[in-house]
């Protein structure tokens, strides 16, 4: 659960997209799952790859996860972005990138990164 | 700690400007620095706030350093960069990570490094315009 102190993130919405999206409540285009991390296409894709990684825990944020989440869950979450980049054949070139907060543009308050590759859409 | 890298990527490189910043044979403006990582200002801001932050360990990109590092440097890696943010202040007005991986993303520096970007409104990482270039 969120315990930073960042005054413009809420809390944790357990009703969030992406929580629905874990719990099989909402759909997505699966890229990759292991125990800690689920990884599916951008809805809205800017490049020619665009996914996003999210964590299987109730983070808001990057700051959030970061301080709050256990050590393998750390380890295991980055390991598991690595793999999807090898396995969506990008890992000659790709960027990810996270937005913290409303002014840093993060729109769902359930920690993700986006892994994007290939022109810009 | 030498590790091996994707096969598309050049070995570490020891003498990369990063590493002699670690090693203290260059210089930086500090910004955070701990056991696993150190974190300063990039010379070639792309924001009004823009820092760097690299784990203390020879890894050339996030790919390597997340397949490669242990656990523990994993997480202590992952911590020191909120604890950047935090030095900042950016957890309050917001902030963009961002990590560029291979000669195809725009990466310059083979030291796996991170970008801390704040200090103005962004708009969404997926909708940002120029790539931004790394610090040297």
């Amino acid at each position: 659960m969120s315990t930073n102190s960042a005054a413009m993130t809420p809390a944790y919405d357990r009703n969030n997209i992406f929580a629905k999206i874990l719990r099989g409540e909402a759909p997505c285009a699966k890229v990759y799952e292991d125990e800690y991390a689920l990884a599916f296409k951008d809805i809205y894709p800017k490049a020619k790859v665009h996914v996003l990684a999210i964590p299987k825990g109730e983070y808001v944020s990057l700051t959030d996860f970061s301080q709050s989440a256990p050590p393998d869950m750390i380890s295991g979450f980055w390991r598991a972005v690595t793999r999807v980049a090898e396995q969506l054949g990008v890992a000659g070139g790709y960027r990810i990138g996270s937005n913290v907060g409303p002014g840093g543009g993060q729109v769902v308050f359930h920690f993700h990164v986006h892994i994007l590759s290939g022109p810009r859409q | 700690m030498p590790s091996q890298p994707p096969p598309h990527l050049a070995p570490y490189d020891r003498n990369n400007v990063f590493a002699r910043i670690l090693r203290g044979e260059a210089p930086c403006t500090k910004v955070y620095e701990d056991e696993f990582a150190l974190a300063f200002d990039n010379i070639h801001p792309a924001a009004p706030v823009h820092v760097l932050v690299v784990p203390k360990g020879e890894y050339v990109s996030n790919a390597d350093f997340s397949a490669s590092a242990p656990d523990a440097l994993i997480a202590g890696f992952w911590r020191a960069v909120a604890r950047t943010a935090t030095v900042l202040g950016l957890n309050e007005s917001g902030y963009r990570l961002i990590a560029n991986h291979g000669p195809d993303a725009t990466q310059v520096v083979f030291h796996f490094h991170v970008h801390i970007m704040g200090g103005r409104q962004l708009r969404g990482v997926s909708s940002q315009a120029p790539v931004p270039g790394d610090g040297t």
